[in-house]
């Protein structure tokens, strides 16, 4: 088995009284897709944001990444770092076309010169399939499938090591989560490990090969996602009310 | 209109009439108002790249105008330094100033970047009166040196060389604008402003982004102070206050925040309206109520300001 490439160690949340996230340990390897899944406020999304600092850190706990620990950094510079996200929410530059915005990206989580950054861009929105007539369009006149596209593209044009998707099929039709499927798994071949919280199970026990379930801002049950989906209090928590 | 036209060809042909103006305005008075033009319209179009592109509440902004202004006056009459280089430090040292305002409030939002940038200006009008040793105080200085290019005073000729040594530095300042906002570092102003933590997700430093947005507006506004200064051969305390801040403010608002052109013709055009007001009896104090109606009325139907109603009347210019 490969050596983690991103590591939590008792994590934890708290606004006021409230634990958002308790003490939350996991890993992931290298190269593979790891599921996160829960009920609405489970803490999937505080998670990940107190992982990439966006906009808080831990509370107590440590994140590792690569051997390093990044908990105390600045969020742009964990970005820069290799470890990039998506948001649930649609997150947009309105202003900014599609073209624009993965530029951006590219010139600073890439680092790359202005001529560097628009050829990787047109590469990046080519990898997600987005149609080039759409790609100089101001992003707020985008549907909420190009919307996603371009978040997965302006995360993917730097090169992560690691990608976090947050909820990446919530409003999609079924032809377009089966596209965001296929592009997936071909992110993954491509050596970029992917950390997927979903709420669309099939999409998440399809691609997953490890799946990790939250409920109240702990872990619940944590392996393989047809080993988990069985789990008595997985089924209790989360699954159960689903039928 | 397509924006080459917007963008391009209309702020051409405006440059190209300004330069024709002195052939056909030969008095002293209108071509005054011309050069004030041009300083309010650096002012306004430089606040209006951190407070209109990066979106921070920078209402200290007129501070970098006085540290320029100041600058500028007590090199050249004090140091005796010559007064084009004294423009020039303007710049330096309001950027200067820029960079001490910019540290506190990098990671302050809304309305406590407002207080502590305002606070920051009447801190800096506060430290003029007080050392009027240096800064004559509530008297201001008078008699500063004037521009010279060899034995040609810039004052002859009806203000001839003011003129376009004030419209060459609207232009030059302009066009950092432009290279400005349309690069990487002006795109990402845009997101830091639209979406913070989606930009840091972007490995963009927010707060760094907003240090050096504020430095970079300061550096024209602080040489347009200096410019000031020089031109009019004064330097007074009341460019920090109240009301210099909501002329400017109102330009850029009434100009259309996150545009380069809108608040430089706003700046021009509320000039000349104000003077204009100003010789109707009845309107002398009156046309302050103008403005503030004027900035009511173009917030509420045309939030993105007169560019943006140019916009709506001309659609095919939308992109």
């Amino acid at each position: 088995m490969s050596s983690p490439i991103l590591q939590a160690v008792g994590v934890s949340k708290t606004f006021g009284a409230l634990k958002a996230v308790n003490e939350v340990s996991f890993s992931v390897n290298r190269g593979e897709i790891f599921g996160i899944a829960g009920p609405n406020g489970s803490g999937k999304s505080t998670l990940f944001n107190l992982m990439t600092g966006i906009p808080f850190g831990p509370s107590s706990g440590q994140v590792h990444f690569e051997g390093t620990q990044i908990d105390h950094w600045p969020a742009h510079r964990i970005a820069r770092s290799g470890l990039c996200r998506t948001f649930q929410k649609d997150a947009e530059f309105p202003e900014l076309s599609a073209l624009e915005t993965v530029q951006i990206s590219a010139a600073y989580n890439g680092r790359l010169s202005r001529k560097g950054a628009a050829s990787e861009a047109d590469k990046a929105l080519d990898l997600v399939e987005m149609d080039a007539a759409r790609r100089t369009m101001k992003s707020h006149g985008l549907s909420v499938y190009e919307k996603k596209q371009l978040m997965i593209a302006s995360a993917l044009v730097s090169k992560p090591s690691v990608l976090m998707l947050d909820e990446p099929a919530s409003g999609l039709t079924k032809p377009e989560i089966s596209n965001l499927d296929a592009l997936l798994i071909n992110v993954n071949k491509s050596g970029i490990t992917v950390l997927l919280i979903e709420h669309v199970l099939s999409l998440l026990l399809s691609v997953s090969q490890r799946l990790m379930v939250l409920n109240q801002g702990a872990v619940l049950a944590e392996g393989a996602p047809a080993e988990v989906v069985k789990d008595a209090s997985v089924i209790e928590a989360y699954l159960g009310g689903r039928g | 209109m397509t924006p080459t036209v917007k963008n391009v060809a209309l702020p051409l042909i405006c440059l190209a009439l300004l330069l024709v103006v002195p052939a056909v305005v030969s008095d002293s008075y209108t071509r005054h108002l011309f050069i004030i033009a041009f300083i309010y319209a650096i002012i306004a179009s430089n606040w209006n790249l951190s407070l209109g592109h990066c979106g921070v509440f920078n209402f200290g902004h007129l501070t970098f105008f006085g540290v320029g202004v100041y600058t500028a006056a007590i090199a050249a009459k004090t140091l005796g330094v010559s007064p084009w280089i004294s423009i020039l430090s303007g710049g330096v040292t309001a950027a200067l100033a820029a960079f001490i305002i910019a540290a506190p409030v990098a990671r302050l939002k809304g309305i406590y970047v407002v207080l502590v940038t305002f606070a920051f200006s009447q801190l800096a009008m506060q430290l003029v009166l007080s050392q009027s040793q240096i800064t004559g105080g509530a008297e201001g200085m008078v008699r500063i040196p004037y521009l010279k290019l060899g034995d040609y005073s810039f004052i002859r000729d009806y203000k001839l060389g003011y003129y376009y040594a004030g419209l060459a530095l609207l232009s030059v300042s302009t066009l950092f604008l432009i290279a400005v906002t349309r690069s990487p570092f002006g795109k990402s102003l845009t997101a830091v402003r639209d979406a913070e933590d989606y930009a840091a997700s972007r490995g963009i430093s927010v707060s760094r982004q907003r240090i050096l947005v504020l430095i970079l507006s300061a550096i024209f506004t602080g040489f347009a102070g200096g410019f000031y200064a020089i031109y009019l051969r004064v330097a007074s305390p009341e460019v920090f206050g109240f009301g210099t801040l909501s002329l400017a403010l109102s330009m850029v608002l009434i100009g259309g925040t996150g545009t380069t052109f809108g608040p430089i013709v706003a700046a021009l055009a509320l000039t000349f309206a104000t003077e204009s007001l100003a010789g109707i009896r009845g309107f002398e104090e009156a046309r302050f109520i103008v403005i503030a109606v004027a900035m009511i009325l173009v917030l509420r139907v045309a939030p993105g300001g007169v560019l943006g109603i140019l916009d709506r009347l001309l659609p095919s210019a939308r992109q």
